[in-house]
């Protein structure tokens, strides 16, 4: 952000062109590309992915329309997932940060399960949901729920004292208190929240596919590679990311568009 | 009644987690053992484990990935975000790549690394690593660009050289946002752990998730959940130490 105005002060007249920004970033674009490409010649067996071998077959794999199910199917699995858990935890996080005996004892689990590591609960998962999209979905609302369960709660704490006082002294009620309030002053910790639980929902929507094998990007790529068709798969992996960069840029400029005052932690 | 004295806050909470207790064991007894199995059993069975050895063992194996590949995300991505941080140009070119990888779900990476790489010990701190160093580096370089150019400035008017500027205003400045990094680091790096004991060879404690989920021994399969989730508590908690120590560097305490 300030870069590019520092940069364009500091260099001689002569090198604006190579001292600015978008230059800088398509030559380091091109080196790592060039880089990944020679070292991939030069060391890994044919198979592995490189940038030219993805280039070929991005195009088909793209309008390929098994693969388009696929990346519908994670995506709106992890849209659905996302979906559900800012609903049920804004309401629990809500609930924990306005009622202390909810927050008191809801607090070690919350955190604990904020803290597992979801793979590790997949088996489980398996266990309870059978091996289909059920299992997949409850794991990527296992991976956003406490996120935002945690997030929330924060954000109603941090509601000014003045304006809950105020409220109270005109004797607003409870549900517009919270609407008019609460919600507002936690809709920042609310996006923050979101935005952590995306990346996790991602990373949850793929480990169920490796697991059950269910129409997916995740198993898209595990078959894939499994066939030594590493070009192909890491299309997939091309797709994911740029889902979770777009969310990513998404939120920050709702953040900044929005709610300019709150400093992004 | 003083709902914040210290004596009520501890009867609460250890309420809390007798009633978890017991819904634990309840439900254990009245589910099918395919699906829950109680409180008790779980025990017995780490118990088991502990005494025969079997937990020591896989504990180890875990704990050696984990540290390898945690440690090798500290020392190559805290220095290479302090480099970044100093040069300018370096910084400018590479920030979005790293952000990119940054958000890169490193788990769909494992299926490439396994044909590539195969089974070993590598491939598996290969796995721990790239979880846990992209956090370092990203947050090291958010804390490159919050340096003030004054202190540099200053520091250069006071013909301070590289080295000293290093020690002096680089290294201290970074620091707590790095340690950010670490906070995130840990966490990620135990997804990781997981994820390559899962996917790639199985060992350690995944092993262990593992093998009770396949012989539907749910209370061994429990208890190895348990030690991840108690484990996950406590490394969570050792980042946030960690963060804290070092977040007063910056001026404030968040």
């Amino acid at each position: 952000m300030s870069g590019s105005a520092v940069l364009d002060a500091d260099g001689p007249r002569g090198y604006a062109l190579l001292n600015h920004p978008l230059f800088l970033k398509a030559t380091a674009g091109l080196v790592l590309l060039c880089l990944w490409e020679g070292v991939v010649r030069w060391l890994a067996p044919p198979y592995v992915a490189r940038p030219s071998g993805i280039a070929q077959v991005i195009l088909g794999v793209l309008g390929n329309a098994e693969f388009l199910s696929a990346a519908g199917a994670t995506l709106s699995a992890v849209a659905l997932g996302l979906f559900i858990s800012l609903i049920t935890g804004t309401l629990i996080g809500f609930l924990m940060g306005r009622i202390m005996l909810l927050e008191q004892g809801l607090r070690y689990y919350v955190n604990s399960l904020f803290a597992t590591p979801m793979v590790a609960i997949m088996p489980l998962l398996t266990l309870w949901f059978g091996y289909n999209t059920d299992a997949r979905l409850a794991a990527v609302v296992f991976a956003g729920f406490f996120s935002v369960t945690v997030n929330a709660c924060e954000g109603a704490r941090s509601a000014p004292l003045e304006c809950l006082e105020v409220a109270h002294s005109f004797r607003a009620r409870p549900w517009s208190t919270l609407f008019d309030v609460i919600f507002p002053s936690s809709l920042p910790y609310l996006i923050a929240g979101v935005r952590l639980a995306a990346g996790r929902a991602r990373v949850a929507a793929v480990v169920a596919e490796f697991f059950i094998s269910i129409p997916g990007l995740g198993y898209y790529i595990l078959y894939n590679s499994r066939t030594f068709h590493h070009n192909e798969a890491f299309v997939a992996v091309i797709v994911l990311v740029a889902a979770g960069v777009g969310f990513e840029a998404f939120t920050r400029w709702l953040t900044r568009r929005y709610f300019p005052w709150h400093r992004p932690r | 009644m003083n709902l914040n004295s210290p004596w009520l806050r501890g009867a609460t909470v250890a309420a809390s987690l007798a009633l978890g207790a017991v819904i634990w064991e309840v439900t254990g007894r009245y589910t099918s053992d395919a699906f829950w199995a109680p409180l008790s059993a779980t025990l017995s069975s780490l118990r088991e484990v502990a005494v025969n050895g079997v937990l020591l063992r896989q504990a180890m194996s875990s704990f050696q990935l984990y540290i390898a590949g945690l440690a090798l995300a500290v020392v190559v991505g805290a220095p290479f975000g302090m480099l970044l941080a100093r040069v300018r140009w370096l910084r400018v070119a590479l920030e979005d790549y790293v952000l990119m990888l940054y958000s890169t779900p490193m788990v769909a990476l494992i299926p490439f690394l396994l044909s590539m790489m195969g089974f070993g010990f590598a491939p598996k701190v290969l796995v721990v690593f790239l979880f846990a160093v992209f956090p370092v580096l990203y947050n090291t370089i958010e804390g490159a660009r919050s340096i003030k150019p004054e202190l540099i400035e200053v520091a250069q008017s006071f013909r301070s050289g590289e080295w000293q500027l290093w020690r002096d205003v680089m290294i201290p400045y970074t620091l707590s946002f790095t340690m950010t990094g670490v906070r995130q680091a840990i966490a990620r790096g135990l997804v990781g752990m997981v994820a390559a004991e899962f996917f790639l060879s199985p060992s350690g404690l995944g092993q262990m998730i593992m093998m009770g989920s396949q012989n539907f021994d749910t209370a061994g399969m429990l208890a190895a959940i348990l030690l991840i989730v108690l484990l996950g508590v406590g490394l969570m908690d050792l980042g946030r130490a960690l963060e804290k120590r070092f977040a007063v560097w910056r001026g404030y305490n968040p």
